[in-house]
């Protein structure tokens, strides 16, 4: 197997886990559509942080910072309904972006990678982010998993019963944020939700519990990951693509199974 | 001794402002209070000040032991992939360490609650999957699990069949049996001529006794004032239903 090829693969696993494991709460607490916007509104970021000389990932999160603060003060202050300003701020950050781009890149060269990922060209230290945010998945699931747990299934009563709602969705926030940076350098801005909300919502659709769910998203996330990879190595397609399809269809079958039993 | 001491109590959601005053009762311990009011009389209010989620902008509060609700349970995700006794280990969560496991004997706890109401049998069911009484029989498991000594009920009885409205009212007595105070939010008069004690709130406190002083026409009248309707010449409380996003 070529080495750009192992490498990929690697990635994608260690995306699994932190995929996987922060998915499933991505999906119970009905973030999906936030980490979609999360994932884009790391493009401006991208964008000019080669031409600024900053590392992709700082610029990413910064990116993704003001993100969360235009959110805070749309919702917050201005009383705009979260969807809605989840969606203008995708709007706002996509548009953006696109226009930082036209000066930044004079051929447009790089932006489809931006959008979409580049499994096939990794560097080491996107390895290095990934590996980092797996560990540190792992860590918050074992220490937060009964707080997110408790929180998500009736926010009301979760201090009630002594646990610290508002600290633990703050730091589900900045484990989402960071996921969404791990997952950039393969599927890019547009495409964070292949790892992290499409494998998490198949295992939906079968897990009874949550570990059940974890366990499923994680394999889910895996399998998808290294089946699309290696189809898009052999088809000559865009891995990250390939790989939110064949998850696409893996949710599909699924649906469809279930829906029939 | 004393379950619960309230003192001049006042608390809102902004300041200057208090949603209710002038609260000042003394629960027995291991007795039962009913607490009337019309939606928006401050039970809500009163409840969140005693599990200390709402300071109190005036007056004071003294608990004798730790504190655990059972909410109505509305606001629950249905949805959620956990189990009955999943719920009731959330009982568990405050005292057990953000590094441990869940300790064995709070798993046996867990399940001894569950076999306590009546649903040991269903501890393995998904907690959406229940029916309205079973739901609010695993939060009592939850709140045993607690193993508060305090205990605020959130209209225990609404919505809830014939065999869980017996098994929650056994367990109860049980739970005063061992020096636990029940506080009891309820619409229903009849139901509160059952507690040691009745509480009535309409913003303030209108009346605090036994049963037979406070639950009289005009206190009636005063607590519920429009919302009480009167058939046959007995008062029958026609309040809609309680709504826990509701601040007072």
């Amino acid at each position: 197997m070529p080495e750009f090829l192992t490498r990929a693969l690697v990635e994608i696993l260690l995306l699994a886990v932190a995929g996987g494991l922060l998915g499933t709460w991505i999906v119970l607490r009905r973030l999906a559509f936030f980490t979609h916007a999360a994932g884009s509104a790391t493009f401006p970021g991208l964008v000019v942080a080669g031409p600024w000389g900053v590392p992709a990932q700082v610029a990413a999160l910064g990116s993704g910072l003001l993100y969360a603060v235009g959110l805070e003060r749309l919702v917050r202050r201005r009383g705009v309904e979260p969807d809605t300003a989840t969606g203008l701020l995708l709007v706002a950050a996509l548009a953006g972006g696109t226009i930082l781009a036209s000066d930044a890149y004079p051929a447009g060269v790089g932006v489809d990678r931006l959008l979409f990922g580049t499994l096939l060209g990794l560097q080491d230290s996107d390895l290095a982010v990934s590996a980092g945010v797996a560990v540190l998945a792992v860590a918050a699931t074992a220490a937060l998993g009964r707080t997110w747990l408790a929180t998500g299934f009736e926010p009301g009563s979760a201090s009630a019963l002594g646990v610290r709602a508002g600290a633990g969705d703050l730091l589900l926030l900045a484990g989402l944020a960071l996921a969404v940076v791990a997952a950039l350098p393969a599927v890019g801005a547009l495409l964070v939700g292949t790892m992290l909300v499409v494998p998490a919502a198949t295992a939906r659709l079968v897990a009874r519990s949550v570990p059940a769910l974890q366990a499923t998203a994680v394999g889910l996330a895996a399998a998808e990951g290294a089946g699309g990879l290696l189809l898009a190595y052999e088809l000559d397609l865009p891995p990250g693509p390939a790989i939110a399809l064949l998850g696409g269809i893996v949710f599909c079958v699924v649906a469809l199974a279930v829906r029939r039993r | 001794m004393s379950g619960v001491v309230v003192q001049r109590l006042s608390a809102g959601y902004e300041p200057g402002r208090p949603v209710l005053t002038d609260v000042d009762f003394e629960a027995p311990r291991g007795g039962t209070v009913g607490v009337l009011g019309p939606n928006g009389g401050g039970k809500t209010t009163l409840f969140r000040v005693l599990l200390g989620e709402l300071r109190p902008e005036r007056g004071r509060v003294i608990l004798g032991g730790s504190v655990a609700s059972v909410p109505q349970g509305d606001h629950a995700r249905l949805d959620f992939p956990v189990s009955a006794l999943d719920v009731a280990l959330m009982g568990a969560y405050g005292r057990t360490p953000w590094w441990r496991r869940i300790a064995r004997a709070d798993r046996d706890a867990a399940r001894a609650a569950l076999d306590r109401v009546g649903l040991l049998e269903h501890a393995g069911d998904r907690y959406g999957e229940l029916s309205g009484g079973q739901r609010r029989r695993v939060l009592i498991a939850r709140a045993l699990v607690q193993d508060a000594q305090v205990l605020l009920l959130d209209e225990p009885f609404a919505g809830v069949d014939r065999a869980s409205e017996e098994r929650i009212l056994r367990v109860l007595d049980e739970l005063t049996g061992e020096g636990r105070t029940l506080l009891i939010s309820t619409h229903d008069v009849e139901q509160a001529r059952r507690f040691d004690r009745v509480l009535c709130l309409n913003r303030r406190q209108i009346a605090y006794g036994e049963p037979g002083d406070v639950l009289t026409a005009g206190c009636l009248q005063r607590t519920y004032g429009a919302e009480l309707l009167v058939v046959g010449g007995e008062q029958v409380v026609a309040a809609p239903h309680h709504d826990c996003g509701e601040h007072a």
